[in-house]
Order: C-alpha cells, then structure tokens, then sequence
C-alpha cells in the first residue's frame, strides 16, 4: 500500500531531517515508529500528509500505485490518507459537526459517492459514536476549542472513523493522556484495524503498544530506520532505552 | 498636495433645486460645508481615506425619478418585518408593505411626516466640524422615520431597504429613529445598487430611558458606489443602543457611529465586519463619548481585506471625569488574505476619569496557516478550506447579536453570498 524508498527531507530553509528511510507497509498491517525526540518521526508523518514546512530531497513515496508526493494534502485526505495529528488545531468558530460534514462530503464525492444530507450525516455519526462507544458532547462545539487533551485525541480518532481512511498515520496520539483516556483512544484504534486498512503509529513511548499491538516495529534515529523487527522490540527498547541508537534521550 | 476640490458646484446644484421647506437652516448648513469644504488627509478622521473617487465628478442630488427596481430578494432579511423601500434616496410607495403597527407606533417615509423633521435636527448640522453632515442637512429631500411610544415593544422589526441607480447623482437621506421610555425595537437597514451614485445618509437615534434599540445595517451597495452614514445616538439612563454593521459593497465608504451617555446605566454594542476585495476602500468610525457614570460600551469589529482592498477602523471612546465606574471594550480584528491589501487601525481611548474598567486592542494578521492544514488533511479542498475560516472570522462579529438567531442568520446568508461571489 505504502512504499518508501530513500526518502530525505530537509525543513524549508533548516537542516536535514530524514537520511534516507526505507518502510514497506501491506494493507491490512500496523506497524509502529519508535524514537527519540529530534530523530524525525513527526517530520515523517508531516510529509506523508502533505504538511508545508518541508522540502523532499530525495528519494519517493508510492501510495496505492501512485507518486503521493505529488498530491495536496486534501487530495492525499480524499485518497485515503488520514493523518491524527499530535497537536490537534483548535479552529474557532467553525462548527464540529459542520467541519466533519464538509470533510466526508468532499471525500465521498472523489470517491463516486452521493454526498449526506444533514439527517443522514447525524445517523453515521450515531453509529460510529456507539460503536467506538464515545459520547456525543463534542460534537456541537467548535473544532477542538476548549477541549482537553484527551478529548483531542479522542475527536481525531472519531473523525478518523468517519472518514474510514485506507492508511492511516497517528502521530504520538498517546501523548499526553492520562490512563483511561488512553484505553479509550487504543480501544477506538483497534477497532478500526481492518485487513483493508495500514495504520503507521508514531509514538516515543511503548506504553501504547501495552494496548495496540504493532505487526512491526521500526527504531528511527537521527533520521534513519536504525533497527526493525516484531513486537518483542518494543519490550527491549523499555530496557535500553534509546541511547543504545546514539541518542541520549 | 493638490488643492482642495471646489464646493461650488454643490452651491450651483443647491440654488438651482433643494427640496422646499426649513429653507434658512438648509442655507446655513450649505454655508457650514462651504466653510468647512471637502476634508483632505490632513483632517486626523480622513488621514487615512483617498476621496479622490468622490471628486470624479458633482454629484448633483437625484430629483426623484424612480427608476425600474429588480428583484430585491437577495438582500432582503427572510423573517417577517413592516417593509419599506426608498429608491434614489425617496419613499417608493408600491414597493413598500408596512402592514398593521401597535398603537402610536410611526413608520414611513420622513418627508411624509413633516412634523418629525425638525426631531432630526441637530447643532452639528449647521455648527459641526463634519462638511457631509452640513451638506445632508442642506440638501436632505427624504428618508425613514420610525416613532415608538413610551412602553411599546415592537416585537416584529421593522426594515428599510435603499435601492441606489441613478448614475452621477447624490442621494442625501435622513433617518429618524425616537423611542420613548421604556420601548424596544429592531431596525433592519440595507443599502444596494446599481451605477455610479453617492449615498450621504444622517441617522438620528434617540433613546429615552430604558429603551432598548437594535440596528442593523447591510451595505451592500454598487461596487462603483460612494456610501457615507453617520449615526448620532442620544441614551438617556438604562438605555441600550446596539448596532452591527456588515460592509460588502461599495467603491469608496464610511460608517461613523456617534454615542452620547445622557444618563447612568446606559449600554451601547457597537459591532460590525467588513469584507473588502478589488480596490474597495471602507473605513468603520466609532466615537462613544461617556459623560456620565456607570455606562458600558462594548465594540468588536472584524475586518477581512483582500486584493488591492484598504480598511479603516477608527474607534475612539472619552471617559470624561464624572464618568465613574464604566466599562469599556473595543477590539478590532482584521485578515489579510493578499500582500497588497491594507489595514490601517486605530483604538483609542481617553481616560479621565479614575475608576474605569477599560481595554483596547487591534490585530492584523493572515490566515491561520495550521488551521488550513488541519482542514485541508481531512480532505477539504483549499478554496473551501478558506471560505470556511473566513466565514469563522466574520461570524464572530455576527454572534455579537446574542439572542436573535433570524438576524445573524441574514448576516451570514450575505457573508456566504460574498465568499461565493468572486470579484464583482
């Protein structure tokens, strides 16, 4: 589904950030990116998305066939992909409900689909609400003004549902919650896992991975993939920490 | 500098033909804005307004043909409402629907209520330091006058519509609004055209105690158009004034908001947003004079100025000595969306007196970069990802209007039907 090879990037008038990546994810897998802080796991994301800041110089992104590199970031988001982000933006002013509309509407329309009047938009939104068994209280507010952190990460994993994303890329969605909120952001996470979908979670903790279980691992380090492998990563990486990767952190 | 433009021609236009009655005071005033003449940017309220477009020609007042009017609809307001319409700045009798008012209540035309002229009457006319003031108070020929009594609540609104299209010409319009103690009402007010013609419209406002007005203003007007208002609000005790201004339309415009506190306990709102594109030019002018204790002005005006578009904000708000105990709040908000539009804004307060709770501030900036991203990443695309934040910016200006749902729906309608328009 997503292919990178060789990826570099710098930020727009910085330093370089990734020195060639390398990852191969398969519809259907969840695979984990773990490092430090510093190491580019957020510029990684970013790039994936389409957020503007960063410049490619070198290497490609394959998504589903095509070059994703060459798409806006809303045509990324109406192909499937769906970042959540890490700190989600409050927008004041601009209705929850009607946000979440527009954003369905216009990916359904890419994807040949009648677009959702406003009856039928609120009885999906009940369904998937009963389904990721959250409440409604977010809803009629404005774009995650005034919400906590958790309730953040909760309206991300919601939309997320929504818009029923092929592949999608949770960048430290753990941070910040406390335990309950935790298990209810994992919890939505793992039932949208589906044997069409590829979810990438970028996290610096392995204290996530204690309720999402990662098919692969990945250690990135001064922007480079520096190790690979299964689940049994995240339990040594707990041990040894980071430094072994050359980073004090 | 290039020399101030001649009043002359306007002195030309007066003899030939001002409308009958009230003569002396129509020569005095004529006399004050030849005094006075055109204000340049050396005047500290036009330092930052290119009137160049008003010296294009004479804008000699409209005699009162009506010409064919189309469809007002679009910018009407969709409740119900006692209706009227003035085209070229005169009473048009068909086209208007007053229907039944509460007792003592007075709506219409003000040249048709002769007696309610003279309540329109102020020094400033003949007196002020304003020449487009001195110049509607000679030439004046009609405008909307609305009385209500002592207690009366008049729970529907009442709504004028301006039509503008006669190329070349001055419309001078003057407005009366009188509410006796205790009354309440709404005024909707829409200003659209088509051509190249010069609304100058004076608004007197009088409050007694404890009445309670709400003012809204559409200007819309031809994109060739030339809009100046002033409104002069009296409040006695407990009254409250409120108004929002929405500015899409005109070439060259300016609203000046004038409040005077007769009595403590007074309120006043004054809130506005303006939308500009093109070469627009509009300027938004407060001065809100607290005389007497324990009043509160609140203000919020946000401007969103693209293309080669230039708005003004000038608020200005005296806390005389006596005035002990108020409180007052002026905001000023402006988006640019391109790297030729202009904002040029101006807070100001003057305190003198000691215990007052008062704060000011103005912003300029660009569209919320993160928050474009966020939209865009859940796959709007970036012209509605835009239009959606605009629409947010403005609004919330419109949710000022706390607790008439009808009356900020008609604002965003009009907001949306900008965002959707293009360059007219």
């Amino acid at each position: 589904m997503l292919k990178i090879s060789g990826l570099q990037a710098k930020i727009l008038s910085g330093r370089e950030v990734l020195k060639g990546i390398d990852l191969n994810v398969k519809a259907g897998e969840v695979h984990a990116i773990m490092g430090p802080n510093g190491s580019g796991k957020s510029t990684l994301a970013g790039i994936l998305a389409g957020k503007p800041g960063y410049e490619v110089t070198g290497g490609s992104v394959t998504y589903q066939g095509k070059d994703l590199l060459s798409l806006s970031a809303d045509e990324r988001a109406r192909e499937g992909v769906f970042l959540a982000f890490q700190y989600p933006v409050e927008i004041p002013g601009v209705n929850n409900m009607y946000f979440l509309r527009a954003a369905l509407n216009a990916v359904r329309r890419h994807r040949g689909e009648a677009e959702l009047d406003a009856g039928q938009f609120l009885k999906a939104v009940r369904a998937k609400l009963k389904e990721l068994e959250i409440g409604d209280d977010l809803l009629q507010r404005g774009v995650n003004v005034g919400f906590s952190g958790g309730e953040k990460k909760r309206n991300e994993i919601f939309q997320m549902a929504m818009l029923e994303p092929k592949l999608a890329l949770l960048d430290e969605t753990d941070s910040g919650l406390d335990i309950d909120a935790l298990k209810l952001v994992s919890n939505g996470i793992n039932k949208l896992r589906s044997p069409d979908r590829a979810m990438v979670l970028i996290t610096h903790y392995q204290r996530l991975l204690d309720y999402v279980e990662p098919d692969h691992i990945h250690v990135l380090s001064q922007g480079k993939i520096v190790m690979s492998g299964d689940k049994s990563l995240a339990a040594e990486l707990e041990k040894t920490g980071y430094a072994a990767f050359g980073d004090a952190a | 500098m290039s020399p101030k433009p001649e009043t002359a021609p306007y002195r030309t236009a007066f003899d030939r033909h001002h409308p009958a009655g009230h003569d002396e005071r129509r020569e005095a005033a004529l006399s004050r804005f030849e005094t006075l003449g055109f204000p340049t940017r050396r005047d500290e309220a036009w330092r930052f307004t290119d009137l160049k477009k008003l010296h294009r020609a004479v804008f000699a007042p409209a005699e009162g043909a009506i010409h064919a009017v189309p469809d007002l609809v679009p910018w009407r307001f969709a409740g119900d409402a006692h209706r009227i319409v003035l085209v070229n700045g005169r009473f048009a009798r068909e086209l208007s629907q007053v229907g039944d008012l509460p007792k003592g209540v007075i709506f219409g035309s003000l040249a048709a209520n002769p007696a309610l002229i003279e309540q329109t009457f102020d020094p400033t006319d003949t007196e002020g330091g304003q020449a487009f003031t001195a110049l509607n108070a000679a030439l004046f020929a009609d405008g909307f006058a609305l009385v209500v009594p002592a207690g009366v609540h008049l729970d529907v609104p009442v709504e004028i519509v301006h039509w503008g299209a006669a190329s070349g010409r001055s419309f001078h319009l003057r407005h009366l609004i009188a509410l006796g103690a205790g009354a309440t009402a709404t005024v909707i007010e829409t200003y659209a055209g088509q051509g190249d013609y010069w609304t100058n419209a004076v608004t007197t406002v009088r409050l007694d105690a404890g009445a309670k007005l709400r003012h809204a203003k559409l200007q819309d007007e031809s994109s060739l158009a030339i809009h100046f208002a002033q409104v002069r609000a009296d409040l006695a005790s407990d009254a409250r004034y409120e108004s929002f201004v929405l500015t899409l339309g005109g070439n060259l415009s300016r609203h000046d908001s004038a409040v005077l506190y007769g009595g403590a306990d007074a309120t006043c709102g004054l809130f506005g947003a303006y939308l500009l594109r093109g070469e627009q030019e509009a300027t938004n002018a407060t001065f809100v004079d607290h005389a007497v204790p324990s009043c509160t002005t609140t203000e919020v005006f946000k401007g969103v100025v693209d293309e080669r578009a230039h708005g003004v904000f000038l608020g200005s708000i005296m806390v005389r000595q006596d005035a002990q105990k108020t409180n007052a709040n002026q905001l000023n908000k402006n988006l640019l969306l391109s790297p030729r539009a202009a904002v040029d804004t101006k807070p100001q307060l003057e305190i003198l007196a000691d215990d007052v709770k008062c704060s000011h501030g103005a912003t300029v900036g660009d569209l919320d970069e993160e928050a474009l991203f966020y939209l865009e990443a859940r796959g709007i695309p970036a012209p509605e990802a835009r239009r959606m934040l605009i629409e947010a910016f403005a609004a919330d200006a419109i949710d000022q209007i706390e607790d008439d749902v009808d009356l900020r729906a008609h604002f965003v309608t009009q907001v949306q039907r900008w965002l959707g328009g293009g360059a007219k």
